[in-house]
């Protein structure tokens, strides 16, 4: 075991949003300095790469100057790897609905055992460590095979708070998700009083269970349900379904409040962090990550209020450089630190996708490789 | 006939909603040019006055405005007109040619679709229609519309009579609306498309009439190239990086005139280092004249990904850049060009022989810029390059220098239409 994996046990074992700025700031430091001695010593393209960086990482007293990479980077294939091939227990492929070329990132052992860590001591923060019925809004066997997707990945993290598991949508003969009523009436019966937990990708929530639950007069009575998703709403957008509308439709056929429905951020790349809206709306960095917005004008973190595009950091990853991740996102910073809701650090909202430019004149530039 | 100027910024440069608006202005300049004929020699006293009105400190940060000063003086078109329609053409008169008589019209009205990505380009396309003595229809990109406004401004003060704005309609849509790009080419008898290759085949695709002529610039990229009587002449080295360096800065590389690449031709015994201390400074410096005021979030997290790759995919790849995305230098070695990144990242290549790389080119390259010390190779590098399809080859630091032939092809000519009168009479 590397020094450095000890620490970040350590801090997968503290509560996630306790630490203030300082004091992440320097556990965080001191270790992503030493995983980038080690993804010097393992690759030696990425050695070439920070090599090159200006400003030496060692002198760096800031995480914000530490080299970063941009996450389109891992969309090599074969993935950038910081182990052996038969050290790979599985491989995460990103949803890729922007780009069409999937992220693919490798995970050993200890990083695997680390994702669900991370997405245990997030989740417990937000709906306590009882284990209670979950269901799925997706189909079966998304998490099963060496290869596993950012749908299976997040549907994975949240096991851990499983009693017991309830997928409701099958594949019908083309291909196309089916709502299994019967499954969902079941795991509904008798559960009034009972803390549930729900989980299922936004667009997949929208289109496969709130509608054909609203078209069929469905609803049910789970005041104690939780509901998370992911997975953007880029999909949504040329339905113009807006996040309170989505809230409010949700929670109706679960018949819950639409404050149980948490939306959370997460990517395969960052395994192991996801950044779920907190009561008051904002999404926090875990004592094991955090999140820097930089300026595009000048890569420098925003001040409080600004915009910018959104770097991912997380300690979590050893089998990959995954620690430092420039993301294709937007976010606004509201305050880098006293969100009402009692989390430390940074609060932020993400703003979409950079934005792809118009289509360009002769910038708009083509050659070809030989 | 109009005897002055009634016509304001406003009515010249218009965000428009209906194909209507387009088709009825069309028409009404279609009427001015049978009405009023306009000599080159009068389109260009007013765009010598047009340039002088832009010698403005309010437009002084202006990306391209330097070189609109430039290519709107008499000194500049004169020659051009000159070459292109010749000598005597400057007035609009017939010029007798054996029994026959010579005299350029226009084609009448040409619509105008420029590059979103260069911020003079809506005007540069004008001026070429305008010269030839049509009206000019053009399609002002989003968030271009602010600038041409500024400038159109100023011509409308120069232009006392209204001869030239008369024949000037500027449109702002978003691209997407298709009935107004049809009625545009339907309303036109000329077209100038300058864009990438999807915008062009776009463009091309729209119901034009059947004569109407189209002059296409479409995507390119151009090659900066050095011999190494140059790079490793130390007296020299200075000036060749500010050249370079300037032709980078300019329209933030994001021109087809802008080098992407630079092949340096090795010299055994002699490294590159030294060279690539100088163009280090001479990045910095230009930097530093002229920093970027904003920048799309898409071109830094492309300059970013372009560092990132370079580096890693071969642990021989050197990259000089600083903690922002104000420029790069990625440094390797080969004769194929790079994927073009944009945003002020310069790739420069060591290469055996500079006929190597030139070699490879298939007509996507439009200007070679050369720092070269010696003549003979750069004569024989200017007819290889010719034979693969570049269209310009000039010396580093004029590769944005606007004359005709631009992309091989006449700027002015195309859009005039040369009429043979035979008289009966005689």
């Amino acid at each position: 075991m590397r020094p450095f994996e000890d620490k970040i046990d350590r801090l997968l074992s503290v509560p996630p949003y306790a630490q203030s700025p300082e004091e992440k700031q320097a556990s965080l430091l001191e270790i992503f300095k030493e995983q980038l001695n080690y993804g010097c010593e393992c690759h030696l393209g990425y050695k070439n790469f920070i090599e090159h960086w200006p400003g030496d990482y060692r002198n760096a007293t800031h995480v914000a100057d530490l080299p970063f990479l941009p996450v389109g980077i891992l969309k090599t294939n074969p993935p950038l790897s910081f182990v052996n091939q038969d050290q790979i227990k599985r491989t995460l492929t990103s949803s890729a609905t922007t780009s069409q070329t999937p992220s693919r990132v490798v995970l050993d052992s200890p990083t695997a055992r680390r994702m669900t860590k991370g997405v245990v001591s997030i989740v417990r923060d937000f709906i306590g460590s009882d284990r209670r019925p979950y269901l799925v809004v997706d189909t079966p066997g998304l998490q099963a095979g060496e290869e596993m997707g950012a749908r299976g990945a997040a549907i994975q993290g949240l096991q851990p708070f499983a009693s017991e598991t309830t997928h409701c949508l099958r594949l019908g003969e083309q291909g196309e998700l089916q709502l299994e009523l019967d499954k969902i009436k079941s795991f509904a019966q008798g559960r009034e009083d009972t803390e549930l937990l729900v989980y299922g990708f936004t667009f997949i929530l929208w289109n496969h269970l709130v509608k054909p639950l609203e078209a069929a007069g469905i609803s049910f009575h789970l005041p104690k349900v939780r509901i998370f998703h992911s997975g953007g709403w880029k999909r949504l957008q040329d339905q113009a379904v807006e996040k309170s509308v989505f809230n409010d439709r949700l929670a109706q056929v679960f018949g819950t409040s639409p404050d149980r429905i948490v939306d959370f951020y997460g990517m395969v790349e960052t395994v192991g962090v996801i950044y779920p809206d907190c009561p008051a709306g904002n999404k926090h960095g875990p004592v094991f990550g955090d999140v820097i917005v930089r300026d595009p004008l000048t890569l420098k973190p925003v001040a409080a209020g600004g915009r910018g595009i959104v770097q991912v950091c997380s300690v979590l990853p050893t089998s990959f450089p995954g620690h430092l991740l420039l993301t294709e996102d937007m976010a606004q910073v509201l305050a880098y630190d006293g969100c009402p809701c009692g989390r430390r650090g940074i609060s932020f909202r993400f703003a979409g996708r950079i934005p792809k430019a118009e289509l360009r004149g002769c910038g708009n530039l083509e050659t070809k490789r030989s | 006939m109009h005897s002055m100027n009634t016509l304001s910024i406003t009515d010249i440069v218009k965000t428009v909603d209906s194909p209507a608006e387009i088709s009825a202005a069309a028409a009404r300049m279609r009427r001015v040019i049978s009405e009023e004929e306009i000599s080159p020699s009068e389109v260009i006293a007013r765009f010598d006055s047009w340039a002088k009105n832009l010698d403005a400190r309010e437009l002084d940060d202006l990306p391209g405005i330097a070189f609109l000063r430039m290519w709107l003086r008499r000194g500049t078109l004169e020659p051009i007109v000159s070459r292109e329609l010749g000598s005597e053409s400057a007035d609009g008169r017939w010029i007798q040619e054996g029994r026959a008589n010579l005299r350029a019209f226009p084609v009448g009205v040409v619509g105008h679709w420029p590059a979103g990505n260069v911020e003079i380009q809506p005007i540069l396309s004008m001026t070429c229609a305008l010269l030839g003595g049509n009206a000019a229809l053009v399609r002002i990109p989003s968030g271009l519309a602010e600038l041409t406004r500024a400038l159109m401004d100023k011509l409308v003060q120069s232009d006392t009579d209204g001869r030239l704005i008369r024949r000037i309609f500027m449109v702002s849509f978003k691209h997407e609306r298709q009935d107004l790009q049809a009625a545009m080419a339907q309303a036109v008898d000329g077209a100038m498309i300058w864009g990438g290759k999807e915008a062009v085949l776009q463009i091309r695709a729209l119901p034009f009439p059947h004569w109407t002529r189209l002059a296409v610039f479409g995507p390119r990229i151009s090659v900066a190239a050095m011999d190494a009587n140059a790079w490793t002449n130390p007296e020299e080295q200075q000036t060749w990086c500010l050249r370079l360096a300037r032709d980078v800065w300019q329209f933030d590389q994001q021109a087809c005139s802008s080098p992407q690449v630079l092949f340096l031709e090795k010299r055994p015994g002699s490294s590159v280092v030294p060279f690539l201390s100088c163009l280090q400074r001479a990045f910095e410096n230009e930097n530093r004249a002229h920093p970027r005021r904003m920048i799309p979030a898409v071109l830094t997290s492309t300059i970013c990904g372009a560092r990132a790759s370079w580096l890693l995919e071969n642990a021989e790849h050197r990259a000089v850049f600083p903690a922002g995305p104000d420029w790069t230098l990625l440094l390797g070695s080969g004769s194929d060009i790079p994927e073009p990144v944009q945003g002020k990242t310069l790739t420069v290549l060591e290469v055996d022989d500079l006929r190597d790389a030139v070699s490879k080119w298939d007509g996507n390259v439009q200007t070679l810029g050369l720092g070269m010390g010696d003549a003979e190779k750069e004569k024989e590098l200017a007819v290889l390059a010719g034979k693969r399809g570049v269209d310009r080859v000039v010396k580093l630091g004029r590769m944005h220098v606007f004359v005709s032939p631009w992309d091989g092809v006449d700027l002015i000519r195309p859009m005039v239409r040369i009429v043979r009168h035979v008289s009966s009479t005689e």
